[in-house]
């Protein structure tokens, strides 16, 4: 009895002291202050450490574009730039026609649609490097995807598909990146159109509207913002693409943005430039990334995000 | 919903199955190919099913006193293999080339009756492990890979759901200045490009002694998916309503029990998706791994690494894939009922 009369004796003063320090009004900055924290020392501080790395040259003086004028010069940024603007391109426009078609016919009930749905889904959880390698096991010339042009006498010859290069690679690289991004599109678009109410489109069926024209002035113009999201989402992972490339095409046959990071981090890294070839590399990714995501805060309207997009 | 007509029916049913084999037939030859043993990979054209057993022709050659193998490949033909009289050659041949584990011994007395009786068709087992225990032995420290791989895994959801959960909270239950410019400069984080800061954090991970450890690469995952965790419990704590909160406190139980008793159980979902954009971050990387380590390596660098860009003995590389993907898949699908909940209203 008496140890429990001291203990709230001695809780008192303590609890007081704590409620004086964590009220309504400090809360929310004890809540935040591990993350402010933990972005200043490990997302500031490096963001910082490369901009001086890419503003000085190889002696640690300043240079303004000392860095940019070397990476330019190099035979593989110009293919590296155009490539990764193709892909992006081209992977998120098929991506989008492709998930839109699909998630619409996956919307209505049907038999099996939950299996199904099961099965779509199994490319997006596989990790990239498994996909590259599902891909090159395919792609080698005795691979599956002669052996099934060969089965249904489509073609006869082996096509030497890790031969290909330019813009032909580029689209070998978005068909593999399409099969496995493909479902986490739909189930974006799959979520949009739950939150679309089901009156509307009813009520324009009743009023004698065909199916088409729903789809087109009911469907699509609510699920936009779902759209939008997704497209720049899509976008800057596009921008990113490296894993497949290196692992089906090799190094710096079929360069890109962040193939080359990975070319100067990894293989070359001994040499004296890689460094800052790299830095420069990831700083023009980095610089891409944040204006796409700068046009994402203005196409929708910042922060309405955070509050969870939430449609209620 | 308006119906089909039996046309439509029947587009709709050949797109659906079109998807089908789209997702299915790389699965299946993957899975083929990683169950193939070293002789199968090359065969050529590749069917989209593995085989449980290898079968050989024996012929007794007299004049050379030696053993002629043939293989028996898919489509029924014989392909000459090896020609030996020794055990251990044979032994040895059987588990490099067919997978198939039987001692020189064993080999040895079975083809004995080829003397006699002529040229013999056997059938043996493959042992599907093969190309598992071979992927792990041409990867140094495959294992420790694996092992890594978990530990970083734990530490990114740790970290991310500790620290996320906590400015989500926050942004949710309070009012304050700023909350706007966070929520933005959150929103930065999370789409800010991973391999722009894995560089210079190398540097600053070696300052803290953290570099090639697996700390130091859970800190890194942890950078995009604290801001993905506020955002998405952010969005869970707003729809908890205070008055639940507030009631198990009129009823008696401390802010604690509250917290664990309340909060917790209808914050559920938020965190099961959190931890699996987490999970999915740090055990799908290869990138930042390459960079943040030495001698360290995750299980997806690892598989990468014993790649590389070469063509031969995919089969080992399948393998290898196949330990890389259950994992994600299981997490992915068991998580999955909780972010079915969450998809309706988080749009990602």
């Amino acid at each position: 009895m008496e140890n429990v009369v001291i203990q709230k004796n001695m809780n008192t003063p303590i609890k007081k002291m704590l409620r004086k320090f964590f009220n309504k009004k400090t809360a929310p900055f004890f809540l935040l202050a591990p993350t402010f924290l933990y972005y200043v020392i490990f997302w500031m501080s490096p963001i910082i450490i490369s901009i001086k790395e890419v503003f000085t040259d190889l002696d640690g003086e300043f240079s303004l574009f000392g860095n940019f004028r070397f990476l330019f010069s190099q035979e593989t940024f110009t293919p590296a730039l155009i490539n990764t603007a193709l892909f992006a391109t081209i992977s998120v426009l098929l991506q989008y026609v492709l998930a839109l078609g699909l998630a619409i016919l996956l919307n209505r009930r049907f038999k099996g649609q939950k299996l199904l749905m099961f099965l779509v889904m199994i490319p997006m959880a596989i990790t990239p490097t498994a996909v590259a390698i599902i891909w090159k096991t395919g792609l080698i010339s005795s691979g599956w995807i002669n052996s099934i042009l060969n089965v249904l006498h489509l073609n006869n010859d082996l096509i030497p598909f890790l031969g290909l290069r330019g813009i032909d690679a580029v689209l070998l690289i978005v068909m593999i990146d399409t099969w496995t991004v493909l479902p986490s599109v739909i189930i974006i678009l799959i979520a949009g159109l739950g939150n679309i109410p089901k009156e509307t489109k009813e009520a324009a069926l009743i009023f004698g509207a065909g199916k088409y024209r729903v789809l087109r002035d009911i469907t699509l113009p609510q699920l936009k913002p779902a759209i939008i999201t997704s497209v720049i989402l899509r976008m800057i992972a596009a921008v990113q693409v490296w894993a497949i490339v290196v692992m089906v095409m090799g190094f710096t046959n079929v360069p890109f943005l962040v193939e080359r990071i990975t070319y100067y981090v990894g293989p070359v890294s001994g040499l004296p430039y890689a460094r800052k070839l790299a830095f420069t590399y990831s700083f023009i990714t980095a610089l891409i990334v944040f204006t796409a995501t700068m046009i994402y805060f203005k196409v929708t309207k910042k922060g309405s995000a955070l509050d969870g997009g939430t449609q209620k | 919903m308006s119906k089909f007509n039996p046309i439509e029916k029947t587009i709709f049913a050949l797109i659906m199955s079109a998807v089908v084999i789209a997702v299915l037939v790389p699965l299946m030859f993957f899975l083929a190919n990683a169950f193939s043993n070293g002789t199968e990979i090359y065969e050529y054209p590749k069917t989209p099913f593995f085989s449980l057993t290898v079968t050989v022709k024996v012929d007794y050659l007299e004049e050379s006193n030696e053993y002629q193998v043939l293989m028996k490949n898919k489509s029924g033909d014989y392909i000459n293999t090896i020609n030996s009289s020794s055990g251990l050659m044979l032994s040895t041949y059987f588990e490099q080339y067919f997978s198939v584990y039987r001692t020189g011994e064993e080999l040895l007395s079975d083809f004995e009756i080829t003397k006699t009786e002529g040229p013999q068709e056997f059938t043996y087992y493959k042992n599907m492990w093969h190309n598992f225990k071979m992927f792990f032995q041409i990867t140094s420290n495959a294992d420790n890979a694996l092992k890594n791989s978990i530990v970083v895994v734990f530490y990114t959801i740790i970290i991310s759901l500790t620290l996320g959960s906590m400015s989500g909270y926050a942004m949710a239950r309070y009012r304050f200045k700023a909350k706007d410019q966070i929520s933005v400069f959150l929103l930065i984080v999370r789409m800010f490009p991973v391999v722009g800061i894995s560089i210079p954090l190398a540097v600053i991970l070696i300052r803290f002694n953290l570099f090639d450890t697996m700390i130091g690469l859970a800190i890194l995952y942890s950078l995009p998916n604290i801001a993905l965790t506020s955002w998405i419990t952010s969005s869970i704590f707003i729809g908890i309503s205070r008055e639940l909160e507030e009631a198990s406190l009129v009823f008696g139980a401390n802010s604690f029990q509250t917290f664990i008793k309340i909060t917790l159980p209808m914050a559920l979902p938020a965190l099961a998706a959190s931890s699996m954009y987490a999970f999915l971050t740090a055990w799908n990387d290869t990138i930042s791994a390459l960079i943040l380590t030495n001698e360290n390596p995750t299980l997806a660098l690892a598989v990468y690494q014993a790649i590389g860009d070469n063509t031969t003995n995919l089969q080992y590389a399948a393998a290898g894939s196949i330990i890389l993907i259950i994992p994600a898949l299981v997490f992915t699908f068991v998580v999955r009922k909780y972010v079915n909940q969450m998809w309706g209203s988080v749009s990602l």
